[in-house]
């Protein structure tokens, strides 16, 4: 009895051991160490992540982990950015403020991804944490600039209010006005993503200049080029900025009073924004340009050789995004002036265009792999590509920890054999063993799919369209992949029968998305009956399921894991299936 | 089994037209040699993927997949340019009407159609074909999509009143200059 005393520490020393532990993995791991560690672990947990806000409810998190400071929360399936989740699906986070108003008073973070967020909830968030700090509301929809007011007003210490790619509805500009004379811990404002003309300046110029600790301010596009001089003038400790308008008849005062206020911002790291820019005022940034490792140029039209001659100038670039504008030249040029570039994004300035408007192809991408050795992140749209090319991409960068190329044409073969791009794809996996993302496109068969189950074992999350010939595809992935955590997939020839033989893998995913495969409505019924971790949702915006044949493909499914069984929040067109093989709806 | 080979010449936004591939039998486990295809495949699949992938903005949802707001975003930035570009530079909020009348030959109820969201006449041509229900009015027996589609010519009015041929002039000075739209069957 005595010896085993001599090991055991007080609760409170194994409380301060573990507030060094932050990541959540390690947290999770910690409280399965024993009875006494998940309890003592469990109290002192103070930041929560949940992937997919269906997999648990607030009350289990709340009795779980009653202290929790910091909550994340993840709603619409990813799918959702390119409009295949129909609207009014779900995801409110509504239900989760009203339990947590009660449970976390002290509540300091919310960070919320595509949820939708009313102007109740946001009232009911200034209304119910005093010590509110930050609220980051990533691609978040359902709110106005009313509930945004109640914020600026109620929230006194606010820290970060992040809005990115949300959609806000714009009532007033004269919301920005309701952060009192007394607000002055802003250190993040992101407000790039309202559409708003009267974003009230006044009101925002004061803000900013009563807000010393403010790192990160992004406009949105009603704030011209006039105005950016006298922003930056009064931050000058900014680190990260997003401009509004880049657009105006070029004039030598304004030019110069800008590049003035560029140069006078001397932590300056990271630059976005750059609606309609009028190139003849790119060179008011030169000044900074030598300090930039992010730059988001993905808005802005302007063609290659005003790109390279940006660029060359930012030898430091870590992180570039950018239009298809760049073209290989641009790419080329990059490649030899960016050698710390770790992040590539090249998105399309015509993607329904039935030519290609610019000269970018598979070309530009090799010269970036090749001149590039800290490149882990890409993300590439294009018109054509070669096995060759993706070969040699992969064997000059095998450190690539994110892949997502999109060829723009469905089932676009190689260009120079016409063969699929089964092998190219292969390479890629084969060689880049720490590959966690991948996003697939081309004319793809069974076979790249036996090379991604074959290699990918560090997978965790893989996006396929219009690819492969049967459910071998879908077997290989759902068998061989052993880190996977997310699956989307569109337009495949996928059924029942892989899906069912590796029906309990997907108890160790997040999800699985499948849209216009070839899933019957039998075999979702069978997979809610048989796995009651999962919930089995099916969308159809057009007649209900069990209206037609067994056989017959559902449009869309949605399969989670769920510890809180199924959900009561849908609308008519989602029925999930039960395991009493009722569908609930 | 659901199985029937829909020929999928519907409107856009109805369930057949979303899914061309789909009706080509792909439920089937079979293993699609794409070399050798039956002409069912052959003419199907060529027909789709000319028309409703190249040249159909709004044949496939959700592809490209380029993020909703990136493409609003970029949409009201293409629009800008081109009336900044008749006004002389870039600056300042451009009206946000950008939608002009469109006719077809014989039919008595004009459209509208918008043409910021267009860069070349080929989008501009088939979306207004579609709009006017052509394909489905039209079947395709003879020829292909591209050989029907240049059956019919798109004609414009321009800022002094004469009609011209859209196709005629480069994209940047039809734009400019376009008043409204009509479609035209072609003679000889």
């Amino acid at each position: 009895m005595q010896k085993k005393m001599a090991y055991s520490f007080p609760d409170e020393v194994l409380e301060q051991v573990f507030s060094f532990i932050q990541s959540d993995k390690d947290r999770n791991a910690v409280s399965l160490v024993c009875k006494s560690w998940d309890e003592i672990e469990r109290w002192c947990r103070r930041k929560v992540f949940i992937g997919n806000c269906y997999a648990v409810s607030p009350r289990m998190v709340i009795r779980r982990f009653p202290e929790v400071r910091s909550i994340k929360l993840k709603g619409k399936p990813h799918f959702a950015d390119f409009n295949l989740v129909p609207d009014g699906w779900g995801g409110y986070v509504l239900p989760w403020i009203a339990e947590m108003a009660g449970a976390y008073p002290w509540l300091e973070e919310i960070r919320l991804k595509r949820m939708v967020v009313t102007d109740e909830s946001l009232e009911l968030i200034a209304k119910s944490f005093k010590n509110f700090k930050v609220l980051v509301l990533f691609s978040c929809e359902g709110f106005s600039t009313d509930g945004l007011a109640a914020i600026a007003a109620s929230c006194k210490n606010l820290r970060e209010l992040d809005l990115r790619e949300s959609e806000v509805d714009d009532l007033s500009g004269h919301w920005l006005a309701h952060f009192p004379e007394t607000c002055t811990s802003l250190v993040s404002l992101n407000i790039s993503c309202l559409r708003s003309d009267e974003v009230s300046f006044s009101a925002l110029e004061r803000l900013v200049g009563r807000c010393p600790n403010l790192r990160s301010l992004r406009l949105n596009r009603a704030v011209t080029l006039d105005k950016i001089a006298n922003i930056l003038r009064r931050a000058p400790q900014l680190v990260d900025f997003g401009t509004g308008y880049y657009a105006a008849e070029l004039q030598p005062d304004v030019f110069s009073n800008l590049a003035g206020a560029f140069s006078s911002c001397k932590e300056l790291k990271s630059l976005s924004g750059f609606w309609d820019v009028v190139p003849a005022y790119l060179p008011a940034l030169y000044s900074i340009c030598p300090r930039l490792t992010s730059l988001n140029l993905s808005y802005a039209t302007i063609q290659s050789p005003d790109l390279i001659k940006l660029v060359s100038h930012c030898p430091r670039l870590q992180r570039l995004l950018v239009l298809d504008y760049v073209e290989d030249s641009g790419l080329e040029e990059l490649a030899s002036s960016c050698k710390d570039l770790q992040e590539l994004r090249v998105f399309p300035s015509d993607p329904f265009g039935a030519e290609p408007n610019v000269s970018l192809t598979e070309q530009g991408l090799v010269a970036v792999s090749l001149g590039c050795p800290k490149l882990r992140s890409v993300l590439y749209f294009c018109r054509r590509m070669s096995n060759a090319a993706l070969v040699t991409i992969a064997q000059n960068r095998p450190n690539l920890t994110r892949f997502r190329l999109c060829i723009i044409e469905p089932k676009t073969p190689d260009y120079l054999t016409l063969e699929p791009l089964d092998v190219g794809f292969g390479a890629i996996v084969e060689h880049c063993k720490d590959l966690r993302r991948l996003s697939l496109s081309g004319l793809l068969t069974d076979h790249v799919f036996e090379y991604i189950g074959t290699y990918g074992k560090k997978l965790e999350m893989l996006s396929v369209a219009f690819a492969g010939d049967s459910d071998l595809g879908l077997h290989h992935v759902l068998s061989g992949c052993e880190s996977l955590r997310k699956l989307e997939i569109r337009d495949c020839p996928f059924g029942d029968k892989a899906l069912l033989a590796n029906a309990a893998k997907l108890e160790t995913m997040r999800s699985l998305w499948m849209s216009s495969c070839a899933v019957s409505f039998g075999a979702c019924k069978l997979l809610g009956q048989k796995m009651p971790k999962l919930n089995v949702e099916v969308i159809d915006e057009t007649e209900p399921p069990d209206s037609r044949p067994e056989s017959c493909p559902v449009d869309k499914l949605y399969i989670y894991r769920s510890v809180a069984g199924p959900r009561f929040d849908m609308p008519p067109f989602v029925w999930t299936m039960d395991e009493a093989v009722r569908i609930l709806h | 089994m659901c199985m029937e080979l829909q020929l999928g010449l519907a409107l856009p936004g109805s369930d057949t037209w979303s899914r061309p591939l789909l009706k080509l039998g792909l439920y089937e486990d079979i293993n699609v040699n794409r070399k050798k295809r039956g002409f069912d495949h052959g003419y199907l699949e060529d027909e789709f993927s000319a028309a409703s992938f190249k040249n159909y903005e709004k044949g496939l949802v959700g592809w490209p997949p380029v993020e909703t707001w990136r493409r609003k975003k970029l949409r009201c930035q293409v629009h800008n340019h081109m009336t900044a570009a008749e006004n002389g530079y870039c600056g300042g909020r451009a009206s946000n009407s950008s939608y002009v009348k469109v006719k077809m030959e014989g039919v008595v109820i004009a459209r509208k159609i918008d043409i910021s969201i267009h860069q070349s006449f080929e989008t501009l041509t088939t979306t207004i074909m579609t709009m006017f229900d052509i394909f489905s009015h039209f079947p395709f027996i003879f020829g292909s999509v591209e050989e029907n589609r240049r059956s019919f010519k798109l004609t414009y009015q321009d800022k002094e009143g004469d009609w011209l041929i859209a196709e005629d002039v480069p994209w940047r000075t039809f734009v400019r200059s376009l008043k409204c739209l009509k479609l035209i069957r072609s003679r000889g």
